[in-house]
């Protein structure tokens, strides 16, 4: 049996057309991971302008749930961000 | 034989003729065992996020180079005595990148 893909996407494009207000926005599940699209730039601890995408006010990393970065993709970040401490760059 | 990248911060209370030395000590450093650079980047004056030893900012030396066990070993035992370098970092690469450079854009750099 195949599944419907568009079963989320089809209804309730406008935001405003919302049940209630504690119903979630569709780009909320729909985004793929930032980092492993095609011509996505490289995860290195000398970028720091993409990794203080990924960081909170108080320099914690952001959960994957919020920017939505592939779990591949996140644990390299972690890496580089440590990476990136140590120098006190971020 | 791989490839390295080794990042050395040096305080920000040295003058220009001494950052030079420091730069100097270690190239040479690299070069005498069974190393040989591929690039030298000066990032130059840098802040940094928060308070290291007191210091808030640093001077950023940036090396690419290729080498064994026995360099990485001489570049320990020298920086752990230095007393003019605060952090430093190594990190082992299949391929360097060498066109790419993150700190270009550097006002301090421009200065100088």
């Amino acid at each position: 049996m195949k599944r419907n893909k568009k079963k989320f996407t089809s209804k309730n494009k406008n935001p405003l057309n919302k049940l209630s207000l504690f119903q979630k926005s569709e780009s909320y599940f729909g985004r793929s991971c930032p980092l492993s699209v095609k011509d996505a730039p490289p995860i290195d601890y000398k970028d720091i302008k993409l990794l203080k995408r990924y960081l909170s006010d108080t320099n914690k990393m952001l959960p994957s749930r919020i920017t939505s970065v592939s779990q591949n993709k996140q644990r390299k970040l972690a890496l580089e961000i440590r990476k990136a401490k140590v120098l006190g760059l971020l | 034989m791989s490839f390295y990248e080794h990042t050395l911060v040096a305080k920000q209370d040295l003058s220009t003729s001494e950052i030079e030395k420091v730069e100097n000590k270690y190239s040479d450093l690299i070069n005498n065992s069974e190393g040989k650079i591929v690039k030298i980047e000066k990032w130059g004056l840098l802040n940094f996020a928060r308070k290291l030893n007191n210091y808030r900012k640093g001077f950023f030396i940036h090396y690419k180079f290729e080498g064994n066990n026995e360099t990485l070993n001489q570049i320990k035992k020298n920086t752990l005595i230095d007393k003019s370098v605060l952090r430093h970092l190594t990190v082992k690469y299949k391929k360097l990148n060498t066109e790419k450079e993150y700190f270009k854009e550097n006002k301090f750099n421009e200065k100088k």
